[in-house]
């Protein structure tokens, strides 16, 4: 198998990264009707399987789940997930050959297999649908050419997705038609059905393609999702011990401070983050951020030059072959460093001081999520699918961390993402050593500690006039909007 | 021997809601309980008492160990479940914390004996979000009564326990009260146990009397009374209803069952619901009274697994939950902690026409025009654009009632209604439900525990022990 985006014309490279619209709501007023009383299988019972099929059964669709026999025979969980949610169960050989549409919702590192598995059992003129297109794009699965070929991902964790549909809404989702493989040109009509099936085109569908879907995608996750936040966290941790905070304390900041400060990230972009800053702490993450643009601009263009050049998928799938050897070595260096093996204290951080003491966090993230952005956007990315595959995302890696901290972050996030994960850490590391060397525990651990909080107003202008008029904040702006008032959870 | 004392305390509990100039004093072997209408602060007092919130002004003794079981913790410990859910990052379903694992502090042999009471054996394995609400509080119960506090703190123990629970219970709590300070906060005035020796009253967040029990109980029972002539149900606009279904039964269940794994809930339930049938369900905590609800109002997966149709549809032939739930209007103790949204109470009723929790739709004239009948009705009406998540319990139930009967469904669900209302406000809704089941539209499905609860109208029973 040959990677697919390089085997296209530049117009056709280009055509594909540029696609992504917002769809107008008029579009879904048949609902999920196209697939009402056609056969949906489902590949796969973990959480964005169980709540994807729960919602397309509620929105009156034919479902059932195909496991492997011996997950069936064993009653494995995902069995026990399917049938005590009152779904049939079945083989791939006593399911599949009757399905009209099979939703693969496997990880994406067992799609080659599944796909080999299943597409020889598919009936002739069926649908298979995905939710990333790795395994079209960077691996160049050829799916058999009767088999229309769509995707639908929402863009949220699988428990939201059903959460958000129970309350009679959705999530935003993302839908793409594979062209080469659209022989009667019905994806669109499947993919917009399925779409409502899950309640996303109550939230607001992005119509993208394959391409754009799978460069973004890798593009957010090895640079701010998970490599920034990642480098961060090591980065700043060690600074605070190094100056002396109490090591508990200095791991607590850091491991719940990224979920406190993209918290209101997801409610207000960069801007409200910054706004939860006192105005003399906005101005210094804000020159900060400046620094850490310029001196990390290169590494974010080298890795969306690596994704576009197919270099990255490549090295990674010769890991892959070659027993994940690189993958799981820097997997352990991860679970050995200083933050991860520090306890983080049990003495609470309010609210405010995640962001008081964490004026440095707050720069990085604005720098990382400004630089993948503009990155994407200069590699001929749409600007809605560059939001939703920086900002949008953070706070759910945030959460992980929160969680889990980063060996487990690393552990359950996708081995794609993990892996350009640590070829973002590798590099990033040491590009911020004199940088650091700037940084004390007024940005980073003890907070600024002025009597006075008196600013220069023209500064404080100029700053607010440049974090308000970027690109991110105005499309964020109205990618939020189409989410109704942002629902606080109490 | 004095146990605790307040002196013109001030304890905050979030930036918009504080108990002030609270002086009381609590003495080791007296029995408190703490009455008040609705979001007059009772379940904040007995917080305060059990060392909740923020003392921010005047002085507090030390605290003894003590234990408390309110709605709160209740809710604290759903959502402590609810975090613990790492299925979005591991992609594996999250089951829940076991319930044998929940009880694993405290004195093991008390613990036992009220498992065994409270008919929780085989309840031990399962994941803590299997419970039903009745069977949640019972944990909490023993969680507490099994730490062996010296002040035991009690917010409504008996809301939600089912007949011979509530009885078992106030015999348990009557030996322990030898031995233990117990403090009620309770709505209902036939729930105040012959052994309480102090009152309190609370109005507006204030501790308005207080005193010795005999002395006060007739004031106070005064006080408490409330007036209310005139009542009327506002109308739904004709704009606004949903085309009535054709003439036949609303429900029809055949063999009725619900199982998770090897362990059954019940089965071989025929049920048959006809138009202008009111009808109650009963049947012990656990019994399954809350999943057959679900299953008419489509919120149980395993409707798809039984032969039920409901407003006319045989469920699992293409209709979408939507086209069943414009039809029903519900209100269960769950719905009211899945309704997590930070909305106008003046939306909560109007996502009543949506079937929707929060409101994503423009309102028309007329629908907001009715919401607001209605919170005039509830005494709520100044109140109309305050955020739903700042109500007290009662009020979000009442505003939750409100937006189950806004658009005159053809099938109303109560699943408890009363839960956590004061007396004025379940006389409202009893008299409520009772002018609904008497007007020829709506039927009604009722849910209660308290038998002087009945309702008018209401004369079939449904029995879920028989099917148990």
């Amino acid at each position: 198998m040959a990677n697919y985006f390089n085997s296209l014309p530049l117009r056709e490279q280009l055509a594909q990264l540029g696609k992504c619209e917002f769809m107008d709501p008029s579009e879904f007023s048949e609902g999920a009707d196209y697939l009402k009383g056609k056969k949906l299988v489902i590949v796969g019972c973990g959480a964005q399987g169980l709540n994807q099929g729960l919602n397309l059964r509620d929105s009156g669709l034919d479902v059932s789940y195909t496991l492997r026999a011996s997950a069936i025979a064993e009653k494995r969980q995902s069995w026990k997930n399917a049938t005590d949610n009152g779904f049939t169960v079945g083989t791939y050989e006593e399911l599949i050959p009757d399905a009209d549409l099979v939703l693969n919702l496997t990880p994406d590192k067992q799609h080659t297999a599944v796909v080999g598995e299943i597409v020889p059992l598919m009936k002739k003129d069926s649908c298979l649908a995905y939710s990333h297109g790795f395994n079209i794009v960077e691996e160049g699965m050829q799916v058999r050419e009767d088999i229309t070929v769509i995707m639908v991902a929402p863009k949220c964790p699988g428990t939201e997705v059903r959460e958000e549909y129970k309350r009679g809404f959705g999530v935003p989702t993302l839908i793409a038609v594979h062209e080469d493989n659209d022989p009667r040109g019905e994806g669109l009509a499947l993919a917009k059905a399925y779409a409502a099936g899950t309640g996303g085109h109550k939230a607001g569908v992005l119509m993208s393609s394959f391409i754009a879907e799978v460069k973004s995608d890798l593009m957010g996750e090895q640079t701010i999702l998970c490599g920034m936040l990642q480098t961060g966290s090591l980065l700043c941790f060690d600074k605070m011990v190094e100056k002396g905070v109490d090591a508990g304390y200095a791991s607590r900041l850091v491991q719940y401070g990224w979920e406190t400060v993209t918290e209101a990230l997801k409610h207000g972009g960069v801007t409200n983050m910054l706004d939860r800053l006192s105005n003399p702490a906005k101005i210094r993450a804000f020159d900060h951020a400046e620094e850490l643009k310029d001196i990390m601009r290169p590494l974010y263009q080298k890795h969306m030059d690596d994704i576009m050049s197919g270099h990255f998928s490549k090295t990674m799938m010769e890991d892959w072959a070659n027993d994940d050897v690189n993958l799981l070595g820097w997997r352990k260096e991860t679970g050995e460093s200083a933050f991860e093996t520090t306890a983080a204290t049990e003495a609470e951080i309010t609210d405010q001081e995640f962001f008081d003491h964490g004026i440095l966090m707050v720069a990085m993230v604005k720098a990382g999520v400004e630089l993948a952005y503009e990155t994407m956007v200069s590699a001929g990315i749409k600007e809605e699918s560059a939001y939703y595959e920086s900002l949008h995302e953070t706070p759910l890696i945030a959460n992980t961390i929160a969680r889990k901290k980063l060996f487990e972050m690393n552990n359950t996030i996708s081995d794609t993402a993990e892996y350009g994960c640590y070829l973002y850490n590798h590099a990033c590391l040491p590009l911020l050593g004199d940088f650091m060397k700037t940084i004390d525990t007024d940005v980073i651990g003890r907070g600024l500690g002025l009597n006075d909080f008196s600013v220069d107003n023209q500064r404080l202008i100029e700053v607010n006039e440049s974090l308000r008029s970027h690109s991110v904040e105005q499309i964020g702006k109205v990618l939020r909007g189409y989410m109704g008032a942002m629902k606080k959870i109490v | 021997m004095r146990l605790l004392q307040f002196q013109q305390a001030e304890i905050r509990f979030s930036e918009s809601f504080a108990l002030k100039d609270l002086s009381v004093e609590l003495t080791a072997g007296e029995h408190w309980v703490f009455l008040g209408a609705n979001g007059s602060g009772k379940s904040a007092i007995v917080a305060a008492l059990a060392g909740e919130g923020q003392l921010v002004a005047g002085s507090v003794t030390e605290q003894p160990t003590t234990e408390l079981v309110s709605f709160e913790i209740q809710r604290q410990l759903i959502e402590a479940e609810r975090d613990k859910d790492d299925s979005d990052i591991t992609n594996e379903v999250f089951l829940g914390t076991p319930v044998r694992e929940l009880l694993a502090s405290g004195n093991q042999s008390i613990t036992q004996q009220l498992v065994a009471e409270f008919s929780l054996e085989d309840k031990l394995d399962r994941g803590f979000r299997h419970l039903s609400t009745g069977e949640t509080r019972k944990l909490l119960l023993i969680r507490a009564i099994a730490a062996e506090p010296q002040l035991l703190v009690l917010d409504e123990p008996f809301d939600g326990l089912d007949v011979a629970s509530a009885a078992y219970l106030l015999v348990q709590l009557r030996k322990l009260s030898k031995t233990t300070t117990i403090i009620f906060a309770l709505n209902r005035l036939d729930e105040i146990p012959d052994w309480v020796t102090q009152g309190g009253v609370m109005i507006e967040g204030r501790l308005a009397h207080q005193g010795k029990w005999e002395v006060e109980a007739a004031y106070i029972h005064q006080l408490l009374q409330l007036q209310r002539d005139d009542l009327e149900v506002p109308a739904s606009e004709v704009a606004d209803r949903v085309p009535v279904l054709a003439p036949g039964p609303l429900v029809t269940l055949h063999e009725g069952r619900i199982a998770y794994g090897d362990s059954v809930i019940f089965s071989k339930l025929d049920w048959q619901v006809d138009p202008g049938e009111h009808w109650q369900v009963v049947g012990p905590n656990g019994s399954g009274k809350t999943c057959l609800l679900n299953l008419i109002t489509g919120d149980h997966p395993q409707c798809y697994v039984n032969d039920i149709q409901v407003v006319g549809y045989q469920r699992g032939q293409g209709e979408s939950i939507w086209d069943i739930k414009q039809h029903i209007g519900y209100v269960s103790t769950a719905l009211q902690w899945e309704y997590r949204v930070s909305i106008s109470l003046l939306n909560v009723i109007v996502s009543g026409f949506y079937d929707s929790i929060g409101l994503y739709a423009k309102a028309t004239d007329s629908q907001q025009r009715i919401a607001r009948q209605w919170l005039q009705l509830l005494g709520l009406a100044k109140r109309a654009n305050e955020p739903f998540n700042r109500c007290s319990y009662g009020d979000q139930r009442m505003l939750l009632i409100a937006r189950a009967m806004v658009k005159h469904p053809q099938l109303l669900i109560l699943d408890e209604p009363c839960q956590g209302l004061d007396e004025a406000n379940r006389q409202l809704v009893l008299s409520l439900v009772a002018l609904i089941c008497a007007s020829s539209e709506t039927t009604v499905l009722y849910v209660n525990h308290h038998a002087e609860d009945r309702i008018k109208g209401i004369d079939r029973i449904l029995n879920m022990a028989d099917y148990n």
